[in-house]
């Protein structure tokens, strides 16, 4: 096929970055407004459009770490979540009785589930695994900080995760 | 029996084209039609709440659509639909056969002959809309200028040569010609201005790039540079779905490159050095360059007391063109028209901005040749109706002034 549809420039072209890597590309490269220190064993990963901050962790390298600035509330975010597990929601009650823990200076709510993980992304589900992860509000923003893996690997990792959700601090 | 002499007269038996044309041009066929068509628009109405507007829209009433079945919360209704776009055609065959060559014809009945003429024209404004219109959307801060609307749901494949930093010669490979390229399809685009052509496979309506170090692909993903692209579902509202397809460059001397990925959610082009030219290769939304420049001088947004609901969003606009300049106010239900262009004031940025924030303005631009024929149409109609009434009232009176004279 012949390609003959040929376009002015207009106001909406911009000069190119040429020559960009794929990872300049296809990642944001804009600074994280939330920073962590990396917890020993976990492997930092570049961020993403949707992961702040981004991490692997555990023997089978299949757990996965991440922390996001979400939309919708507390319950929305914790609901959604386990849903992925195929956990009933939480009424009101029920998530006012969930631990909280600290998180870059608020409190946020800790989770956890265990199952066959649907992520809804278009990925397979995926059997044995758990979740830990804390959603809080942070200045009227919802920060969460989300793991999954193999469920014996999250089990594990729950208190370095604990921690390192109380060391993250919101760059402003 | 076919003696009989006290047997009522047959009537002339008919031909199977004349049968034909007494069921295409009754008034029984006009019921079913319009029945349908309420019917359709119910079921359009309940399923855009789940499926999104236009996902439901094309379902509903695209000519590509033949018959549907019909969802309602995400069941599925037992109940085969014909095509919108196809019960209007079918509507528009029997007003023609009913409503203009069936018709009884007389100066007494030139009221119904125009009013069906009107409805004629509705229905065919409707069709050459669905044909031929354009929709795009143009976002422009206060104080910016933009001289193209971006299309809502169309991606597109750009080539262009880098000269000065600045593209030119951006060559369009348009969706219609890229969406067609799933399940192991290519295609080959030759660019005989460019030394190179371009093939293309792998497309997907809404796809991620991954990194494989962050996610190992769930099946067989072709793998380009350490990336892939990972399928997603569509969104409910489809102008949120982000395209994306594995490319090659294709030498004159017939090797080709490696692959590589082009995404709608991308930041940067892939580039491409030839000699000493430099090309980029992008997917992106249609840019649709308008004649002239679009200059936002003032935006202004007023809310109904105590609620964030708008009751009037207005932009003040400088059009641009040709070295002249026309001031122009685009507000809600005052649109410009302008050279077949028509800029409606869509919605406005940011969201839950505060006082003295600087304020952007989001303009619908559609072309759409049959723009004002619904308006002709009514118009039509409303005349005929009144002609209609004219008579009946005329003949009405003059009834009653013979019968008074009887008396």
């Amino acid at each position: 096929m012949e390609i003959v549809e040929i376009r002015a420039a207009t106001r909406r072209d911009k000069t190119p970055k040429l020559f960009a890597t794929s990872d300049e590309r296809f990642r944001d490269a804009k600074p994280s407004p939330v920073k962590g220190a990396t917890p020993d064993g976990w492997l930092a990963l570049p961020a993403t459009q949707m992961r702040l901050l981004n991490y692997r962790f555990g023997e089978s390298g299949m757990g996965e770490v991440w922390v996001s600035i979400s939309s919708g509330t507390v319950p929305d975010n914790v609901n959604r979540w386990l849903k992925q597990f195929g956990a009933p929601p939480l009424d009101p009650a029920a998530l006012a009785k969930l631990r909280t823990v600290p998180i870059a200076g608020a409190n946020g709510v800790w989770v956890e589930a265990a199952g066959e993980y649907a992520s809804g992304m278009g990925a397979a589900p995926k059997p044995g695994y758990g979740l830990a992860g804390v959603v809080a509000d942070v200045g009227g923003r919802i920060l969460t900080v989300k793991m999954v893996g193999p469920k014996a690997e999250v089990e594990a990792a729950r208190p370095v995760l604990e921690a390192y959700a109380g060391g993250l601090k919101m760059a402003e | 029996m076919e003696n009989d002499p006290t047997a009522a007269p047959k009537a002339p038996s008919r031909s199977f084209a004349g049968k034909l044309f007494d069921v295409l041009s009754g008034f029984g066929l006009a019921t079913i039609l319009l029945l349908l068509l309420g019917l359709l628009t119910w079921f359009a109405t309940l399923e855009q709440i789940d499926s999104g507007l236009y996902p439901t829209l094309n379902k509903y009433f695209h000519w590509k659509s033949v018959f549907l079945l019909p969802e309602v919360q995400g069941k599925m209704v037992p109940l085969p639909l014909p095509g919108g776009y196809w019960v209007g055609a079918v509507l528009l065959l029997n007003l023609t056969l009913g409503g203009v060559i069936r018709i009884r014809k007389g100066w007494k009945h030139a009221g119904n002959l125009i009013a069906h003429f009107g409805i004629i024209l509705m229905l065919v404004a409707g069709g050459v809309a669905h044909h031929f219109s354009e929709r795009g959307n143009m976002a422009v801060g206060e104080g910016e200028s933009s001289d193209a609307a971006e299309d809502y749901f169309e991606y597109v494949v750009e080539v262009a040569e880098i000269k000065e930093g600045w593209p030119h010669d951006i060559h369009v490979i348009r969706g219609r010609h890229l969406d067609d390229l799933t399940d192991g399809r290519g295609r080959l685009f030759r660019l005989p201005k460019l030394p190179f052509d371009l093939e293309i496979a792998g497309w997907l309506d809404h796809a991620a790039p991954v990194s494989i170090t962050e996610r190992a692909p769930a099946a067989s993903e072709r793998v380009a540079d350490g990336y892939y692209l990972m399928e997603k579902p569509d969104e409910i509202n489809a102008e949120a779905n982000t395209a994306g397809c594995y490319a090659r460059i294709v030498r004159r001397d017939g090797t080709k490159s490696a692959p590589f990925i082009l995404a709608g959610a991308s930041f940067h082009p892939f580039s491409v050095r030839h000699e000493d030219r430099i090309f980029t290769v992008d997917m992106r939304k249609r840019l649709w360059p308008m004649p002239f420049t679009v200059k936002l001088d003032q935006f202004t947004a007023e809310f109904h007391p105590g609620t964030m609901k708008p009751s009037k969003f207005v932009s003040r606009i400088t059009r641009i063109e040709n070295g002249g300049e026309a001031k122009v106010t685009i507000q809600m239900n005052e649109p410009m028209r302008y050279e077949g262009l028509t800029f409606f004031q869509a919605s406005y940025g940011p969201p839950g901005a505060g006082p003295g924030q600087r304020m952007y303005s989001v303009f619908e631009i559609v072309k759409n040749p049959a723009d004002k024929w619904p308006e002709y149409s009514l118009y039509i109609v409303a005349f005929g109706m009144l002609v209609t009434f004219l008579t009946k009232f005329g003949g009405y009176l003059a009834s009653t002034t013979r019968k008074n004279r009887h008396v």
